[in-house]
């Protein structure tokens, strides 16, 4: 009997590390894989049962537009019309699809996401510098708030971003295209210096 | 110390001294120059030949708008052509070259195109080059480029790293001048995000080459002052070396930063240049005035500069254009050069004024007037030696002097407020164009709006840079306008001296004279657009900064109308050239577009597979092995390993959706031709989806894993296609319908097992609890199953024809699974097959792919007509209909081997009858996929053939000009291999 390990969206891609410039550290870079993703989006009417359903099981107000609402270790992060990201950190992440399913199902099409995206979660001074090399998207403080998502596309990829707090922000990209976006981060990234402290379990 | 360079003064810095060279001569000069002023304090005067008539030329201008002074700046990889030498920084070591001479720059002997200049007028190309026409391509544009032209490229890679940035404010200020630095100011004081873009590497535009005083102290040290204020506001950020090129609708900007092009080489990690793209609530334009020249004899002579670029060159640089200096003038402005140079030490030979009365004040000044005068004639070749000067009473002075500044009036930069159309208005008091209509959100204040006095320039800016800031709901800051004097501005326009017999030339960079206005006046091309095409005026890469004005006011002289009938050509941007690398960034190279890898990418790195591009994603062509020769025989191997015993490819890139919902079923049944309601659950079918218009859009599987949950898969090259059109149909067609569809593409690894041990291999690696056995996993079962403990996806589909699986894991498990089958496979031999036996294995099975649903085929040229439901109703059923899809001449697919078992097909061959001429009209259709069956031991293909199904055994021509292919080929069913189907149940 198989039994599988594991590789991260940006395995053999990224190493931990101080790149770029000598001396400086603009950017913090962390792969997480420990994050359970599941795309929710509201059966046609029910959406009012889904936001009652949800906030039974989670505690969560399911937010309306472009925001995120973390409650514990759960979130949800609006990205389209009745439509959702939910996302879980640990004791909650395993199995994550399924127990919303299970919760939601009646009100919800549930699909699973948690293997579909690299995620990296960037803190570090020249955050908003090296990002306006490739998103479009304001993100002065007035602007782009924490809890706010946007779903946009940076170097040609498609990539959501949530600002989680004053300090960090959450970077998702399709799994297929983690070296093209790498390969974006890591220039734009580099004439301020970066540090990459995680790739998957490393 | 350089012979032209002042002993005090200018705003360069002489504690640090810089070395460069030009064409291969040594030169001192000082941070704080450009290359320009560096060769202008050296006495440099001659700097490059003109682009036809390869005349010699000199610096014309201080900054962005020079015509005449372009060199190729550094070399090797990283020279760069046509660059502007009175914007390229001084940095110690720069390599600059003059162009378009040889065999030197002193001696060129290109210059014999000015001798004859008589056959090179306006239009010449048109006129000498007509005939006979093919010599163009073979002659005359080869010549023409060799005579005519720039600089080279430098023919290498760039080594450099570009890349693109956005920016966000509530105002963007375009100009750093006085008009600029107040709008920024009142703006930023107001609380408003403001961008102060400026092209030069210092703040202070036109107060940079002038001794203005404000607020009592130097117009430097105010300039200071105000930059040190903004650079502390928290919201303010002050762009240098940053041009605003192009206005673009909805308050959007496109910018170029040029980062480290004063620089030898950039810093490491530094890029050389970035393309800003701003968005704006407001912006204000503030971008100044350029100065004009005017037309007269020999005016582009080495030595002859614009009046306000000397007064820059002698203020901001301490380098002395000349040592005798004459200025030409037809307004107050050129005044105030002849009273700078004074100052300086410069002598000054005369101040000729066209009009006859200019201000008492400069009359006061105590230097040589020659007043209703006009400068005729200018002598010298390689430089200035002396003017003529024809007074009033038309007698002619011979003036000995070695530098000439000629002031002809200021044209408001009016360029960005034309770009989303606007047209630009004349001002009969100012002798000049401003701007009309502004584009939605941008206001002009200063210069570039026609107010040409300093202190009008700093109250403007206070008011524009207040008014944005209030639009953008700021409130009013205080703020103090600054003290100034009031300077004299008056003109009366000159554009051409009529009794010029030398060329008088209007636009230097293309070499266009006031006689080639003329001529295209005679020759009738008198519209503004006319004229420029015919001339070629202003389409130099200075895009008529200087010269444009100048030439439509002749054509206007010349054509007997005023200058708004004659009226502008259209501005376009950029404002100034854009780098193709600006332009690119980060993407070229394997950054051009995302590149797409499979979950096995690595381990199919790791076998040594040989890869392939197919749409974004990048897929294992095929994996040679030891000593095999060539693809062929490595394709070949794994056909034959998959058949006889089992193989593995990763069908990951397949497009994967899940759909779910109550009226799921419901929806499939209108999107697919076929049925999918009745479909049990945990089970496949194959589907076929039409285009509204009855062609094919695409095919591929879907399977029911719960009465209201479907995965549909698509073939890689469409999904995104078809993602778009489910969520077209439902968000637009039905939106009643409780279906709700999400991609899963990213989210599972998918790989197929085929051959005959397939479910051997499957059978070590599911879990033990899940039932392979045919009974309980039959062909085209669809089970949600586990691996390893992990939840995994089992559907037994074939494409190949064999007994066949997929496997789909979570993709972080993808290369784990694709090792894990392998290993549990090597007991059987598995062998790792890549898309070429994948495309081998489905033509001798007859399946259609990319090349048949290419957009131009029907399901029933396909031969899936009976696959069209007839109960229902489904997108494209209509318009399938039509009667010329469904005429029995139409080509339908069939399969074709060659009579000669040896003879090798082509894919994109037509089909003619055999003993018919090579003519379109005999066309009968075309061969669209073509491989080599080991099974077989031959060539095989599909293709399209007129009433193909009924000429079983027929023998057509494959009919391939292109590669001189002429093959005869028997017409075949297209299942080459195993037709019944036993394989598939194994």
């Amino acid at each position: 009997m198989a039994s599988f390990t594991e590789r991260s969206a940006l395995a053999g891609l990224a190493t931990p590390g101080h790149c770029g410039r000598a001396g400086a550290s603009g950017l913090t870079v962390a792969e997480r894989t420990d994050i359970a993703f599941a795309n929710v989006t509201a059966r046609r009417g029910k959406r009012f049962m889904l936001v009652n359903a949800v906030n039974t099981a989670f505690g969560v107000a399911l937010p309306d537009g472009p925001r995120r609402t973390t409650v514990g270790s759960v979130t949800f992060a609006g990205t389209g019309p009745d439509q959702w990201l939910a996302s879980a950190e640990a004791a909650e992440a395993a199995g994550f699809a399924a127990k919303l399913r299970a919760r939601v199902g009646p009100f919800a099409a549930v699909s699973d996401q948690s293997d579909a995206r690299l995620v990296l979660q960037l803190s570090g001074p020249r955050v908003r510098d090296v990002l306006a090399k490739g998103l479009a998207i304001d993100l002065h403080p007035k602007a782009f708030k924490p809890g706010d998502v946007a779903n946009t596309l940076i170097a040609y990829v498609g990539v959501q971003i949530d600002m989680l707090d004053d300090a960090t922000w959450q970077l998702t990209a399709p799994r297929s295209m983690a070296g093209t976006f790498w390969s974006w981060l890591s220039a734009s990234a580099a004439e301020f210096g970066y540090d990459v402290v995680t790739i998957g379990d490393a | 110390m350089s012979s032209h360079r002042l002993n005090s003064g200018g705003l360069i810095e002489r504690d640090t001294p810089l070395s460069f060279t030009f064409d291969g001569e040594t030169f001192a000069g000082f941070a704080g120059d450009t290359l320009a002023s560096a060769l202008i304090a050296n006495g440099v005067r001659l700097v490059g030949r003109s682009f036809k008539y390869h005349r010699p030329r000199g610096v014309m201008t201080a900054g962005s708008e020079e015509p005449n002074a372009l060199v190729e700046l550094r070399s090797g990889a990283r020279r760069e052509p046509n660059t502007r030498s009175t914007t390229a920084e001084l940095y110690d070591g720069l390599v600059a070259a003059s162009q378009n001479r040889w065999p030197s720059l002193r001696y060129d002997i290109g210059a014999v195109n000015d001798k004859l200049s008589r056959f090179l007028v306006a239009g010449f190309y048109y006129k000498t080059f007509m005939w006979p026409a093919k010599f163009w391509e073979m002659l005359y544009e080869p010549l023409i480029r060799q005579a005519a032209g720039l600089g080279r490229a430098a023919g290498m890679e760039d080594p450099d790293h570009y890349e693109k940035a956005y920016a966000h404010c509530d105002v963007l200020v375009i100009g750093g001048g006085p008009t600029g630095l107040m709008a920024a100011l009142a703006a930023g004081r107001a609380g408003a995000r403001v961008i102060l873009c400026d092209e030069d590497f210092r703040l202070g535009g036109r107060l940079l080459g002038e001794r203005h005083e404000i607020d009592a102290k130097p117009c430097v040290e105010w300039v200071a002052g105000v930059e040190a204020e903004l650079a502390a506001m928290p919201d303010v950020r002050i762009m240098r070396r940053t041009a605003v090129t192009s206005v673009f609708d909805h308050g959007q900007y496109a910018a170029v930063e040029r980062v480290n092009d004063h620089v030898a080489v950039p810093p490491e990690h530094e890029p050389r240049q970035r393309a800003w793209k701003i968005v704006a609530k407001r912006a204000v334009l503030a971008a100044g005035a350029l100065e004009r020249p005017i037309a007269f004899g020999n005016n582009d002579r080495p030595g002859v500069m614009l009046a306000g670029a000397a007064r820059t060159y002698i203020n901001r640089y301490a380098a002395m254009p000349g040592q005798r200096l004459a200025v030409f003038t037809n307004n107050d402005d050129g005044w105030r050069t002849a009273e700078d140079a004074r100052v300086a030490g410069i002598e000054i030979a005369a101040v000729v004024d066209s009009r006859s009365q200019p201000p008492a004040q400069f009359l006061a000044l105590g230097v040589k007037a020659m007043t209703g005068a006009q400068v005729s004639h200018v002598h010298g070749g390689l430089g200035v030696e002396a003017i003529d000067v024809i007074d009033a009473g038309g007698r002619t002075t011979k003036i000995a002097c070695d530098a000439l500044a000629v002031a002809g009036g200021w044209n408001p930069a009016v360029h960005l407020t034309c770009h989303l159309n606007g047209k630009p208005v004349w001002n009969e008091a100012l002798a000049a164009f401003v701007p009309g209509a502004m584009p939605d959100g941008m206001r002009v204040a200063g210069a570039a709006g026609g107010s040409f006095k300093l202190a009008d320039c700093l109250s403007e800016g206070v008011a524009a840079g207040t008014m944005t800031a209030i639009e953008c709901g700021f409130r009013i800051a205080a703020i103090a306008l600054p003290n100034t004097e009031d300077e004299a501005t008056a003109i009366a326009p000159l554009w051409h001296v009529k009794d010029s017999h030398a060329k008088a030339f209007v636009d230097f960079q293309n070499d266009v004279t006031t006689k080639d206005i003329a001529l295209a006046d005679q020759e009738g091309f008198r519209s503004v657009e006319h004229l420029k095409r015919y001339t070629t005026l202003g389409m130099a890469t200075d895009q008529g900064k200087v010269s444009n004005v100048s030439g439509l006011a002749i054509l206007a002289e010349v054509s007997g109308r005023t200058i708004p009938q004659v009226g502008t050509t259209t501005y376009r941007p950029p404002y100034v050239p854009v780098s193709f690398g600006a332009m690119s960034g980060h993407h070229r190279g394997k950054d051009f577009r995302p590149t797409r890898l499979p979950p096995s990418h690595q381990w199919a790195t790791e076998q040594g597979a040989v890869f392939v591009e197919s749409g974004q994603w990048l897929r294992a062509q095929y994996y040679p092995r030891g000593a095999e020769k060539d693809w062929l025989e490595t394709v070949n191997r794994e056909v034959t390993a998959t058949r006889g015993g089992v193989g593995v490819c990763d069908v990951s890139t397949l497009g994967k959706i899940e759909i779910e919902g109550a009226d799921a079923a419901a929806f499939l049944d209108r999107v697919y031709c076929n049925t999918f309601s009745t479909l049990p659950v945990g089970k496949a079918r194959y589907g076929l989806m039409l285009r509204e218009d009855g062609f094919v859009l695409d095919d591929g599987t879907t399977s029911r894993l719960a009465m209201e949950r479907f995965v549909m898969t698509t073939t890689t090259a469409q999904a995104g296609r078809v993602m778009q059109h489910l969520e077209f149909c439902h968000q637009v067609l039905w939106p009643a319908l409780d279906v709700q569809m999400v991609s899963v593409s990213e989210q599972w690894a998918q790989f197929s097992v085929a051959g005959p041990r397939a479910r051997d291999v499957l059978r070590r690696l599911v879990d033990e609890k899940f039932d392979l056995s045919d009974k309980a996993c039959p062909y085209l079962a669809a089970k949600e199953i586990a691996v390893g403990g992990v939840a995994a996806r089992l559907f037994r589909l074939s494409f190949s024809g064999e007994m066949a699986y997929e496997l789909a894991v979570p993709a972080r498990y993808g290369d784990a699974a694709m090792r894990a089958i392998m290993a549990a496979g090597d007991e059987f031999g598995i062998t790792p097959y890549g898309t070429e036996a994948l495309g081998v294995m489905r033509i001798e099975k007859g399946h259609v792919a990319g090349n048949e649903i290419n957009g131009q085929l029907t399901a029933r040229d396909l031969g899936l007509g009976r696959m069209m439901a007839k109960k229902k109703d489904y997108i494209g059923r209509v318009m399938a209909q039509r009667p010329a899809l469904l005429d029995a001449e139409r080509p339908a697919l069939v399969g074709f081997k060659p009579v000669d078992p040896k003879a090798r097909l082509r894919a994109g061959a037509h089909f003619l009858k055999v003993a018919t001429a090579n003519t379109i009209d005999n066309d009968e259709g075309h061969m669209t996929s073509v491989a080599f069956s080991p099974m077989l031991g031959c060539w095989i293909g599909l293709g399209v053939l007129a009433r193909g199904p009924q000429r079983t055994g027929e023998h057509v021509r494959a009919y391939d000009p292109v590669r001189n292919g002429d093959v005869e080929v028997e017409v075949c069913d297209p299942v080459f291999f195993d037709p019944q189907g036993a394989r598939l149940h194994g």
